[in-house]
């Protein structure tokens, strides 16, 4: 259950390059901001959560990423927006039904809805302003110029980057499969039967240079210091380093004042 | 705790091949997740830790690359690597039936994680499969939390026990020279 939707089955990475401001931000100011405004959504009302989507996808637009925000929001929003019209506005009976011919809908229930509605596309939105604008190399960078772990930055890092060749390797095996007749488009059972076809020789292969990689990388000594130097660090200004103290600040206390009240 | 980097190497690679299964998962048009298989393996290889760590960095990363709304549903990968990781270490990855047995609680106990975040932050709906049995529960009068947990714990049993069978399959035919230099499953298949 990594997504309840699925994963996307396009193209690997979310990020769009460019030069906009954002772009150049330090990777962790623009995380940190992320866990504020994620913070602050919870505590806003509707129109509040509407207000945050709507800059956010400004923001995104100027950054070069309007397709992709377009794309994902589309991909997200509209199956859930549908499924909680139908649970929230038809089906749960809140005593306020209104008689509209073919339907009965609850005016509260969909109120509901679009508070969900705007809550998701408002985490959403500020989300994607992260990963469109920030390269996940960039980001290690970042992490590994503020003195991360080895075994941590590997973790992060090696994922991401045996991502890309993994889904050629499973693009491959599938085209290979197909090509001996495997059927993906039959009944399900043709289906399920499918499903090893392509996963026992994926995990095999990625397995199979286990123990290569980790002898490569005791051999390196890659933790043999507590921390990793990188010689092209992003760029880190004073303003961000007060600014990502101020946020980090500003959540507990967001958080603390709304329990209070 | 410091993992030693053959099990980090294996924990790199079971986050790649829990976000692919996924992506197969998807080609071949089944309504199950099966996106758990590599948090599994961890779990019966290297124990809980390792599992928990592989589930958790899985969905981050996920979020992080491609699906931000998967970033939600981190604290299921954490108790699904946890919890499969405490059964092997209890012992019940040695034979097929165990490992259904051990799918069952893993479904179950992720469930129990995932019903309270799909209900208070998605409304109990996530456009996924399961929202049409969850509509039909609630039109059959049951109250919301329990639509979801119902329709939820159906998928995700199935799902679960595929995940373990699937991964205790690829375990137990490794080679030997493969799975002895992991001392949680040396300890727990003794």
């Amino acid at each position: 259950m990594i997504g309840q939707g699925g994963p996307n089955s396009g193209r690997t990475l979310l990020f769009v390059p460019g030069r906009s401001v954002l772009h150049r931000i330090n990777p962790l100011t623009k995380l940190v901001g992320l866990l504020w405004l994620a913070a602050t959504t919870f505590m806003l009302p509707p129109a509040g959560m509407a207000a945050v989507a709507l800059a956010a996808i400004i923001f995104g637009v100027l950054a070069g990423a309007g397709a992709t925000f377009v794309k994902r929001l589309i991909l997200t929003l509209l199956p859930l927006t549908i499924a909680l019209f139908v649970v929230h506005g038809v089906l749960i009976d809140r005593g306020d039904m209104v008689d509209h011919g073919l339907i009965s809908v609850s005016p509260e229930g969909l109120k509901y809805m679009f508070g969900i509605v705007v809550r998701v596309a408002a985490l959403l939105t500020v989300s994607l302003l992260f990963v469109t604008t920030t390269h996940p190399a960039i980001l290690l960078k970042a992490l590994d110029s503020h003195g991360i772990s080895p075994g941590i930055a590997y973790l992060i890092a090696s994922p991401l980057l045996l991502l890309e060749p993994f889904s050629v390797r499973a693009r491959a095996i599938r085209d290979a499969q197909q090509a001996r007749g495997l059927d993906l488009n039959g009944r399900w059972v043709a289906r399920a039967k499918a499903f090893p076809a392509l996963l026992i020789p994926l995990v095999t292969l990625a397995l199979s240079d286990l123990d290569q990689r980790a002898s490569v990388l005791d051999g390196r000594a890659f933790r043999a210091r507590p921390f990793r130097t990188v010689l092209d660090a992003p760029l880190d200004r004073p303003w961000e380093t007060w600014a990502r103290r101020l946020l980090l600040v500003a959540i507990p206390v967001q958080i603390g004042v709304v329990l209070w009240l | 705790m410091k993992f030693d980097t053959r099990t980090l190497v294996l924990m790199a690679i079971a986050i790649v091949i829990n976000v692919v299964v996924g992506q197969l998962a998807v080609w071949v048009k089944l309504p199950l997740y099966i996106d758990a298989v590599g948090t599994v393996l961890v779990a019966i290889l290297a124990g809980p830790l390792a599992g928990a760590v592989t589930g958790v960095l899985t969905n981050l990363i996920w979020g992080l690359v491609s699906d931000p709304v998967a970033a939600a549903f981190f604290p299921v990968s954490l108790v699904v690597g946890l919890v499969a990781g405490l059964m092997a270490r209890l012992g019940w990855f040695r034979t097929l039936g165990k490992t259904a047995v051990s799918g069952v609680v893993v479904g179950v106990i992720s469930t129990i994680v995932a019903v309270p975040i799909i209900v208070y932050m998605f409304g109990g709906v996530t456009g996924a499969g399961t929202d049409f049995a969850t509509a039909y529960f609630v039109a059959v009068g049951q109250e919301l939390i329990k639509s979801v947990a119902v329709a939820n714990l159906a998928t995700n049993l199935i799902d679960k026990i595929l995940t373990c069978a699937i991964a205790w399959i690829i375990a137990s035919r490794m080679p030997g020279r493969f799975t002895a230099s992991f001392p949680f499953y040396q300890k727990a298949n003794a």
